[in-house]
């Protein structure tokens, strides 16, 4: 159904672009893709999450891209920027409408990329998600998409090691006061993503890669003291628990050593704290509980 | 094959831990009787699809005979367009993930044959469809000529190549790393590089690799951890975090952790529990949360993920294919 549209389009875009040949009709152009696009704008508001309407979309934006003058294109495509911000404050973790985001910036990108003073989107879309997450702290989409920018911003305006780590200093910080709230599984996954940073296997992907081994582990530790800080008043907070296994694991693969007899003991203990608040991963601590006996 | 959903509602009972496989099997079966019912066309765009859907939950009910084999061939044969790919029904344009469908429907049935008796150009035409989604450069692949990318194609593609036993006319090792750099660094997959991880986009990177004999590349620790953590207190699995349950992660979920030996990672008899409490025991079908309506995408992956968790009386499910394991096993060592 959406393949017809396409074609009785693409249609009436070469007659637009054949009748006069010398000059191709823009303006009747616009009018056809401005017009399918307000169309689509009530559909994707009852169907939110149909593939096949996003698609489509998507489709006809790619042609206003290939077809019309860059400044009548990067309007359309601002338009769309504008709209998918407010399809993401009805609904804020519709992954269609992150995806949708993100190639809507790249668009936009690449569209102002011989324009001297338009620069890239990086920095407004980082404070975009900063509002997002602001909303709602539990947004892991938010969080995620902040991974992906800070990534960018970095290697965008090739900051320098110290810069890096200042950035990481800075996420570190938020986190930490994000955190009061130790429930929230999605702070936790963000906690993990920093923690690559000091993970020799990981870091690579990270937003500082070039720490030294001992600035790793100097990281490493003062997140076991703080976490365990946390932990008064939130006992029964599995994460919690979790988190020092991590770090405690972590920092004994930077040193490439084995946990020592106080480690263990220690991480037997978080491991039974574990086993007793989180009995659906009880296979999981298990496992885990395994693997340090041997 | 109907898609309409409904008209029974999921409600089964906590208490009750018994699965109506022969409600659902009749379910199931009169599916196809739905042709008056304007849901029935409206989701036409999906109906190959939906023959898989029922044909593989009825072999996994224990009824491989359920549906008439010679009209399901001959429907699927008459979903194939002029370029060698299905459409959803006849008359729609060709698309991956019904060729796919098409595929396993066609394996399931033991009728790959037909394709060289009479589809249009064999098997090899078939392959050559899905050879041509794949951009050489990136590795991906598109669904259908309009461009789309999505990992749930790469995985498609592969699916149904290694099926007909034709993976060699693709680029194996770019589609690879293609999907390694869809890797997150929660251990997850997200459905093109760059995007948030999705249980569902994690099955389809997970078998990917599976199929091309990689999954040496997943980190199976904290992959196995992302997708513990789908599983909620009632028991039912979500597929991103905080996110409601729906009983067909209990297939993306479950089948990724078994794909990578951590299926023990959640707790097996409450998600079975939750599964069977999205059931209707009077009129069959599962919904994918309790008190809602029924329909066939979702019964299908609610019986498989009961499959994966070793339900009495219900048949091995293969967790890369989503296809009856006695089946795939035959087809995959032949």
């Amino acid at each position: 159904m959406w393949n017809y549209r396409r074609r009785v389009l693409q249609h009436e875009f070469s007659q637009a672009v054949s009748e006069d040949s010398s000059e191709p009709d823009m303006g009747r152009i616009t009018t056809l893709i401005q017009t399918d696009l307000q169309f689509l704008i009530p559909l994707l508001r009852s169907f939110p999450k149909c593939y096949w309407i996003w698609n489509y979309r998507l489709w006809l934006l790619e042609e206003a891209k290939r077809l019309l003058p860059r400044t009548v294109a990067r309007k359309v495509w601002q338009q769309e920027l504008a709209l998918v911000g407010k399809m993401l404050s009805l609904d804020s973790r519709n992954f269609h409408g992150w995806g949708y985001r993100r190639f809507v910036v790249e668009t936009l990108e690449s569209l102002s990329a011989d324009e001297e003073n338009e620069r890239s989107l990086a920095e407004t879309e980082f404070d975009y998600a900063k509002k997002m997450i602001g909303t709602n702290l539990s947004n892991f989409s938010a969080w995620h998409y902040r991974t992906k920018l800070i990534q960018r911003l970095l290697s965008e305006k090739s900051a320098s090691d110290e810069e890096r780590k200042q950035m990481l200093d800075n996420e570190l910080e938020l986190i930490h006061r994000a955190l009061c709230d130790p429930y929230d599984q999605s702070l936790w996954f963000y906690h993990q993503n920093l923690m690559c940073t000091f993970d020799p296997s990981k870091s690579g992907q990270t937003m500082a890669p070039n720490l030294t081994r001992t600035e790793r582990l100097g990281y490493i530790h003062r997140e076991i003291e703080e976490i365990q800080e946390m932990l008064d008043g939130a006992e029964d907070c599995k994460y919690l628990y979790q988190a020092l296994i991590d770090c405690t694991l972590l920092a004994a693969r930077v040193e490439q050593r084995t946990l020592d007899g106080e480690q263990k003991t220690q991480v037997s203990a978080w491991l039974s704290e574990l086993k007793k608040l989180d009995p659906l991963r009880a296979g999981r601590w298990l496992e885990l509980e395994q693997s340090l006996c041997s | 094959m109907s898609l309409a959903s409904g008209p029974g509602r999921a409600a089964g009972t906590l208490a009750d831990q018994k699965l109506y496989a022969e409600k659902h099997i009749d379910y199931i079966k009169k599916l196809d009787s739905r042709k008056d019912e304007l849901e029935y066309w409206l989701t036409e765009h999906l109906r190959l699809n939906g023959v898989y859907w029922g044909l593989t939950a009825l072999h996994l009910l224990g009824c491989p005979d359920g549906l008439p084999r010679d009209n399901a061939v001959d429907f699927v044969l008459s979903c194939q367009q002029e370029n060698g790919g299905f459409g959803a029904a006849p008359g729609h344009d060709a698309h991956l993930l019904y060729t796919v469908s098409a595929v396993q429907i066609l394996v399931t049935l033991d009728a790959v044959d037909e394709l060289e008796k009479r589809g249009l150009g064999g098997k090899q035409k078939v392959g050559s469809f899905i050879a041509g989604l794949q951009d050489r450069e990136s590795g991906s692949f598109m669904g259908d000529e309009w461009g789309e990318l999505d990992t749930r194609f790469l995985y498609g593609a592969l699916n149904a190549l290694s099926l007909l036993g034709l993976l060699h006319l693709v680029d194996v090792t770019k589609a690879v790393s293609y999907v390694q750099k869809c890797e997150n660094l929660d251990g997850g997959y997200g459905v093109t590089p760059g995007a948030e991880s999705h249980a569902g986009q994690v099955f389809t990177c997970v078998g990917a690799l599976a199929i091309a004999g990689r999954l040496d590349l997943v980190d199976k620790d904290r992959l196995g951890g992302w997708l513990s953590e789908r599983q909620l207190e009632h028991g039912g699995l979500n597929g991103r975090p905080e996110k409601l349950a729906d009983a067909c992660y209990s297939w993306w979920v479950g089948a990724s952790l078994a794909m990578i030996d951590k299926l023990d990672w959640i707790d097996g008899p409450k998600l079975v529990a939750y599964i069977l409490h999205c059931q209707d025991p009077e009129a069959g079908g599962f919904a994918d949360r309790p008190d809602n309506a029924v329909d066939v995408f979702h019964t299908h992956f609610a019986v498989a993920g009961l499959s994966l968790l070793g339900f009495e009386g219900v048949e091995e499910v293969d967790p890369v294919y989503c296809m009856p394991k006695a089946i795939t096993s035959k087809v995959l060592s032949a």
